[in-house]
């Protein structure tokens, strides 16, 4: 008896198959004789056979022990796939689109090798939180390292970038929403052209609009020129008439445009067309410094509002510069309604999260040289001290006289006064500051070192160049007209007998490279830490050769000293939002705050000082 | 906060199926797309496949997921030692390069059983062996092994051929020596820089950091 096992196709598995069925059978055991030989023995074995009581032969099986058949299911279930399909950028039409830009196809490697044979790492672009699908999450995951996008570009860069700058790219590229919050001096100017150019190069970005303040117009003409030389790059200027022409121009990759110029074009920029069209729209609209937004009821935060677009970012190394107001209306422009000002510090830090990048140089720029502080504590010259207490006792006096009537405006009037009165005494021009300043910098100038010195007045610039005209002084401030600025950063670079720059903090606060300054002094403080931060990191960035060494000018037992003591509590404001430590720290400078500095009282309720 | 759909529309993703019958119709001019097949092995869930095609440029053209997959106590007795190649070749790769729209010219695995898959595709399938370490003697000497003898033993596992493409380490299994001659040829017709510089084992970090994205919409 034998089984056999088959394969079972249908099942996957295998089966047993039975033997036959048993049988019963009577055997005939005469011998039928075949030949001569065999017939004798043949019939006598026969006749044996027949002999009673006979024999008869049966055989039978025994009723057989059926075996058991035990089916065991292997089973096959179907795998259930999900499948995606990704459309190669080359396919698209808007690909087809960036490659007919003019300058911008196949140029990527002017000035340099193609950037595969420069680049090495493996920065991932990740999906952003707000992308819900998993299809395009998938998009993002499965693309394949920032550095192979830029090779496969062909694109070069004219110095090698930092990986951190890489990952600010990776931040951007997907982000329909975001805010570049880098501590300045890190780059981010790179990394918003780079990505501009990486959007433009792969189809995604057509038309991009790059806002910024005035006096950055050239700068950011001259990082395009560096970072993406074959983009073609149009600043708006000139006459309304030009100025229409240029807005309505096809074919334009980015445009730059300053505030101001903003407000000058909001009816055409909120203009449509007859068939219910902007008449002016951009794939892409970037903000730098865009703490110019901060107020929402401003005119500069309303026209930029109303530009359209698909892509909104913001650039500012100071994203709060007051109060958590700030970040508000920076996300008025990016996500209308998303934030809103009773929002807690630490809620507002986790809600922002996935859209705000912010890295300090702490972090990622260890190489960097240290930047030093110092705070030069003074006391009064005789003669300052007594103009102050005359000027601060009679400021007082008016104050608690106009009793409800006085106004934010008078407290003001008196800070301002007293901070002049620290700087030079009214009557005699005696100056503690100027003497320390003096002291300093013959020793700077001696060293063949490089120094800033900034100051929230023009007036005090002009006194300061008088005074220090030995050192080699060169003004950049308000009076300084915008097409003069530029020669002036120069010659201070490049002149070995400039040691000073005389800068105002508006002037001078932004966007400025001066990383051959190792001294930064700040002769008078201005109202909020982030300012003094841009100012002195235009000396503390990328490229500085040494330490930079901060002078903080501060006069003992005056409302400098108690200034100071809010710009702390500022501080740790903003690293309550951005780091997510818990702080109960007071979120503001409150007028009561501000009265208090003359120990003065008056009605409360939530002030925004000027920046 | 912007619409996803919008977003699709910028990226121009289109879904071709999530479950469904396979995919016949196979795009004639993919001689220049490259398959990655991988399986994740889970704790709870048991394997999960993925198969991704890439352009010579690295970049996606489809991918596809299975949901996962447990062998049962049956199929471990029956299998035996065969049971890792039944899965990862038959039950997930086989199933996985069916759903393909696009034909590789070749498909790479990370995962030896995974070359089972193999007799279901016309495809050469390729092990892509990560970086590998000089052996070393126990008297601390670091021996170098060149390339042409790295398969003969050892670190690729029994079986296997090993040899280098550009900065890629490959190996076929023995018996499909032809395949070893048909991945380098099929390499050649790539983008001349294509071998010296793509790195095969890359894509796999893709494929898991999908396969993880999807669990965790599931869920």
């Amino acid at each position: 008896m034998s089984s056999r096992i088959h394969p079972d196709d249908r099942s996957g598995g295998f089966s047993w198959h039975p033997p036959p069925r048993p049988f019963v059978a009577s055997v005939d055991l005469r011998i039928q004789p075949a030949d001569t030989s065999t017939s004798a023995g043949a019939v006598d074995w026969n006749r044996q056979l027949a002999h009673w009581p006979g024999v008869e032969v049966r055989t039978s099986c025994p009723k057989p022990n059926r075996p058991r058949a035990i089916s065991v299911p292997i089973g096959r279930p179907g795998v259930s796939v999900r499948s995606f399909v990704f459309a190669q950028p080359a396919d698209t039409e808007r690909a087809e689109a960036a490659e007919n830009l003019p300058h911008l196809a196949n140029q990527g490697a002017v000035g340099g090798k193609p950037v595969a044979a420069q680049l090495s790492g493996s920065t991932r672009i990740k999906p952003p939180g707000d992308v819900i699908k998993l299809e395009d999450r998938l998009h993002y995951i499965l693309q394949p390292s920032l550095e192979s996008l830029l090779a496969e570009g062909s694109l070069s860069f004219p110095f090698h970038p930092f990986p951190f700058q890489f990952e600010g790219v990776a931040f951007l590229y997907p982000r329909h929403a975001a805010v570049l919050a880098d501590e300045m001096g890190l780059g981010k100017t790179m990394q918003a052209v780079t990505t501009i150019r990486l959007l433009l190069r792969r189809g995604e970005l057509r038309s991009a609009l790059l806002v910024c303040p005035k006096p950055l117009v050239t700068n950011w003409q001259r990082e395009f020129g560096l970072w993406a030389p074959e983009v073609p790059v149009m600043v708006i200027e000139g006459d309304q008439s030009r100025r229409c022409w240029q807005w309505q121009l096809p074919e334009v990759a980015v445009r730059i445009a300053n505030y101001e110029l903003l407000c000058r074009d909001r009816q055409l920029l909120e203009s449509f067309d007859t068939s219910g069209r902007p008449l002016v729209q951009f794939d892409l609209v970037a903000l730098d410094e865009s703490q110019r937004i901060k107020n929402r009821s401003s005119t500069t935060s309303q026209v930029v509002r109303s530009i359209s677009r698909r892509r909104s970012w913001a650039l500012t190394g100071t994203p709060v510069e007051n109060s958590v107001e700030d970040l508000v209306g920076i996300f008025e422009f990016l996500a209308p309604g998303f934030l809103s000002p009773e929002m807690k510090p630490r809620r507002m830090g986790r809600t922002i999260s996935d859209y705000v990048l912010r890295r300090t140089k702490d972090q990622v720029l260890r190489e960097l040289p240290p930047k030093l502080f110092r705070d030069a504590e003074m006391d009064l010259s005789p003669e300052q001290r007594e103009s102050y207490r005359l000027a601060e006792g009679e400021g007082v006096l008016r104050l608690t006289e106009m009793g409800a009537s006085a106004t934010i405006q008078h407290v003001f009037e008196l800070v301002l006064r007293l901070k002049q009165i620290c700087n030079f005494d009214p009557a005699t021009g005696e100056s503690a500051k100027l003497e320390r300043l003096r002291a300093d910098l013959e020793e700077i100038a001696r060293s063949g070192r490089k120094a800033i010195v900034f100051s929230q007045w023009v007036c005090t610039l002009k006194r300061l160049a008088g005074a220090l005209r030995s050192f080699g002084t060169l003004e950049y401030h308000g009076k300084v007209p915008s097409g003069r600025r530029d020669a002036v950063v120069r010659r201070f670079r490049e002149d070995d007998g400039k040691h000073v720059m005389l800068m105002s903090y508006g002037a001078g606060g932004v966007g400025l490279n001066l990383q051959f300054a190792n001294y930064v002094f700040l002769f008078d403080r201005w109202w909020n830490p982030a300012v003094e931060d841009q100012a002195i990191n235009r000396a503390h960035r990328i490229g500085v050769d040494g330490p930079v060494t901060v002078t903080r000018f501060l006069m003992l037992d005056t409302i400098e000293e108690r200034i100071d003591r809010i710009l702390q509590e500022k501080r740790e404001l903003f690293d309550t939002i951005f780091s997510g430590a818990e702080s109960h720290r007071k979120l503001g400078l409150t007028q009561q705050e501000l009265f208090g500095l003359f120990k003065l009282e008056c009605p409360g309720g939530p002030i925004d000082l000027a920046a | 906060m912007q619409p996803s759909a919008k977003l699709a529309e910028m990226h121009s993703i289109s879904i071709v199926s999530e479950v469904g019958g396979p995919m016949h119709s196979r795009d004639a001019n993919s001689e220049h797309a490259l398959g990655f097949l991988t399986v994740m092995e889970h704790a709870q869930h048991g394997l999960f496949g993925g198969y991704l095609l890439l352009n010579v440029a690295g970049r996606p053209l489809e991918f596809h997921c299975t949901t996962p997959i447990k062998a049962n106590r049956a199929q471990e007795i029956l299998y035996g030692p065969t049971l890792q190649s039944f899965l990862y070749g038959e039950q997930i790769g086989q199933t996985l390069l069916d759903k393909a729209k696009t034909a590789p010219c070749f498909v790479c695995t990370d995962q030896q059983p995974a070359l089972a898959v193999r007799q279901y595709v016309s495809a050469p399938v390729a092990l892509v062996l990560g970086e590998e370490e000089p052996p070393d003697d126990e008297a601390g000497q670091v021996w170098r092994v060149d390339a042409a003898h790295r398969g003969l033993a050892g670190p690729s596992g029994p079986g296997l051929l090993a040899f280098q493409l550009g900065r890629n380490r490959l190996a076929v299994p023995c018996d499909a020596e032809d395949d070893r001659q048909l991945v380098a040829e099929r390499i050649a017709r790539l983008p001349e820089s294509f071998a010296e510089s793509f790195d095969l084992c890359e894509p796999f970090l893709r494929i898991r950091e999908a396969i993880e994205e999807a669990q965790k919409a599931v869920r």
